[in-house]
């Protein structure tokens, strides 16, 4: 494959990665294991649907015609995955040119998807030896912005659950193909959902990465779910799981160098199999919502989604971790010309977040450098942590001359960062504390 | 005369440099009439392969996907016409020994699929950025069995006796592209062409407001 226009991955983003990943934290503030959201849209035609997975975006489209079955298999339907790296997914790509990676993801998508005989085969036979359904699955990748395999597989699957074929009929000789309007199309009978799930693996760091960088860390193996590009860019290694909701492995890659106890992979599955427990339930659910909406003669299609969100936000959200850190170098700006800086030992902060509310503490760190505790025991230990030598300021915590209740807005975008803190000086942010302490 | 509907959604992927879903038909109407939705893509300028280099200006390159199967012919047909449309509005003299890659992609079709993905591209051209001489607009006419043209596809595409597309210019409305498929009259021709131009109008219209309503 040509290394034309491929991005590159530098030595800097790479070191940094790396060193965030051993605080425990990933550049787009996900958990280790948290997947990005999956969002499932179908198209007015059957077995057509578009999944999103974060910003990764796949297209898929199943289609039928009527073939020969295969000598060996004379009672069995064929099924054919084709997935096409477009152009329009990243400029490297090349349509309608195999590459080294369409092939590998081909192929870990046909193990998951026709190895697993998760559909029904022999219900696509027409007639012994002469006609069976060929069903063929087109997925386009739109964009790549890592993680294809996942997100390739749901769209494959969910489009396969919602795809019909047009009824057959046979009078002694003639076949009788029935268009959609004369006769109820009939479904894929799908046995089970396989899926893949991907998992990026950071290792080599005890000997190849510390010496390199100096870091001082002990590293043990990274494995972080649902690898974003520059995530896939950096790993070491990936490992793909096909399983299936009943916990049934239906195909396991591990691609790359990783050195990887049974235990780790044991595990990991054993996290995959939950993953795709949900997911498969999702795919269920959004099939029979676009049925029902069938049923009612709603509208369908993707033009929807233009209209629900007139206003477009191009760039949705960008990393969200490096989104908050120029919103607080914004802030810290404001506030510098109204205020001075001044240290104290924790002030609790007051983050409401619509829904879930979030209390942080802010715990100072040394002159003109603080962390966030958040108090939510999402992830137990894995906490920001700002070291000593760090002169740019994360957090600052402020106070006003005068005495004076100020409420300070710094949300950024109106997105769920929206964060209102309470500065006050001393007397006052006794009382305030109080009120804080007893919301919890 | 009926008018066409149009909506679009500008920035809707990440990894191009300019990107946009255009609808174009009929959204309110139930299921039997649809839309059509094409998904347009651009990278440019960027680097160029050597063997597509040009000295004076920058090579433009255009891929059209299906939804289902391999591109056919016909596709392919379809990826010219929009490459020398976009060849000739955008400025390409401006970025020598680069490339400006589009990439149109399927999403439904129902009928006027041609002049929707070349209204995608001119909106992609304008989401990304890159210097154009004008816009681009296309308007696709269908001449039934009746003798009757129409801006909309008839329900039943047995019906369809001919399709004019037609790709104008937003400064002088003058024709950058025509492209016909089945037989007709000139007069019919001409007529289809007085049609076009008049809702091509409607279309530039959308763009400037869609760009609008985007920022």
């Amino acid at each position: 494959m040509s290394s034309v226009r491929k991005t590159i991955v530098s030595n800097c983003e790479k070191k940094f990665l790396i060193k965030n990943l051993s605080e425990w934290t990933r550049l787009d503030g996900r958990a280790f294991d948290e997947f990005r959201k999956i969002d499932i849209e179908f198209g007015k035609d059957w077995g057509c649907c578009s999944v999103s997975l974060g910003k990764t975006r796949v297209l898929a489209q199943v289609s039928c015609e009527i073939q020969e079955p295969k000598s060996s298999r004379p009672s069995e339907g064929i099924l054919n995955i084709n997935i096409e790296l477009n152009t329009i997914a990243a400029p490297h790509f090349e349509s309608g040119r195999q590459s080294e990676l369409s092939v590998q993801l081909n192929r870990l998508l046909e193990k998951c998807l026709k190895d697993s005989k998760a559909v029904d085969l022999e219900s696509l036979c027409i007639k012994m030896k002469e006609k069976v359904w060929a069903l063929r699955v087109d997925v386009n990748v739109l964009n790549h912005e890592g993680n294809i395999l996942d997100c390739a597989s749901v769209a494959a699957l969910a489009a396969l659950a919602h795809f019909r074929r047009p009824d057959v009929t046979c009078d002694g000789e003639e076949f009788i193909i029935h268009g959609y309007q004369q006769r109820d199309p009939i479904p894929t009978v799908i046995h089970h959902y396989p899926l893949c799930v991907t998992y990026s693996i950071f290792s080599g760091g005890h000997y190849e990465h510390r010496e390199k960088y100096h870091l001082k860390i002990d590293f043990s193996d990274y494995i972080v779910a649902d690898p974003t590009l520059l995530e896939e860019g950096v790993a070491d290694a990936f490992l793909s799981i096909g399983l299936n909701a009943y916990k049934e492995l239906c195909g396991l890659h591990l691609g790359g160098k990783a050195e990887l106890t049974p235990d780790v992979i044991l595990n990991t599955a054993n996290k995959a199999a939950m993953r795709a427990g949900i997911v498969a339930q999702l795919i269920k659910d959004s099939v029979e919502e676009d049925s029902v909406k069938r049923q009612e003669k709603l509208e369908l299609g993707f033009h929807k989604t233009i209209d629900n969100e007139k206003v477009v936000e191009s760039i949705e959200e960008l990393s969200l971790c490096l989104d908050q850190w120029t919103s607080k170098r914004k802030k810290n700006k404001k506030k510098k010309k109204q205020t001075k800086i001044f240290e104290e030992n924790t002030i609790k902060m007051e983050a409401p977040r619509t829904e879930s509310n979030l209390v942080a503490e802010i715990e100072s760190i040394g002159k003109g450098s603080a962390a966030l505790v958040p108090n939510d025991n999402r992830d137990n230990s894995e906490v920001w942590q700002a070291s000593e030598s760090e002169d740019d300021d994360d957090v600052m915590i402020v106070e006003q001359p005068k005495q004076v209740v100020d409420l300070l807005d710094i949300a950024d975008s109106g997105s769920e960062e929206e964060a209102v803190i309470v500065l006050n000086s001393e007397k006052k942010s006794k009382k305030k504390k109080k009120k804080v302490k007893t919301e919890y | 005369m009926e008018k066409l509907n149009f909506s679009c959604k500008l920035g809707v992927l990440s990894r191009p440099d300019g990107s946009a879903m255009f609808c174009e038909g009929d959204l309110k109407i139930s299921s039997f009439l649809g839309e059509t939705i094409v998904i347009a893509g651009l990278y440019g300028p960027v680097e160029v392969k050597m063997q597509k280099v040009l000295i004076d200006k920058a090579s433009v390159e255009c891929s059209y996907r299906p939804k289902s199967g391999l591109p056919g012919v016909e596709d392919r047909l379809y990826e010219s016409l929009i490459r020398n449309i976009c060849e000739t509005s955008l400025m390409a003299a401006l970025y020598p020994r680069s490339a400006v890659l589009i990439t149109l992609q399927e999403m439904h079709n129902n009928g006027q699929l041609i002049s929707c993905a070349i209204n995608a591209a001119c909106l992609a051209c304008l989401d990304s950025g890159i210097d154009m001489k004008f816009m681009f607009g296309s308007v696709t006419c269908f001449l039934t069995k009746q003798e009757e043209l129409c801006l909309k596809p008839p329900i039943n595409e047995k019906d369809i006796k001919a399709f004019f597309v037609f790709v104008f210019d937003n400064t002088k409305g003058r024709i950058l592209a025509s492209h016909t498929k089945g037989s007709f009259s000139k007069e019919q021709y001409e007529e289809a062409l007085h049609l076009s131009r008049e809702e091509s109008k409607n279309v530039f219209i959308f763009f400037k407001k869609s760009m609008h309503t985007n920022d």
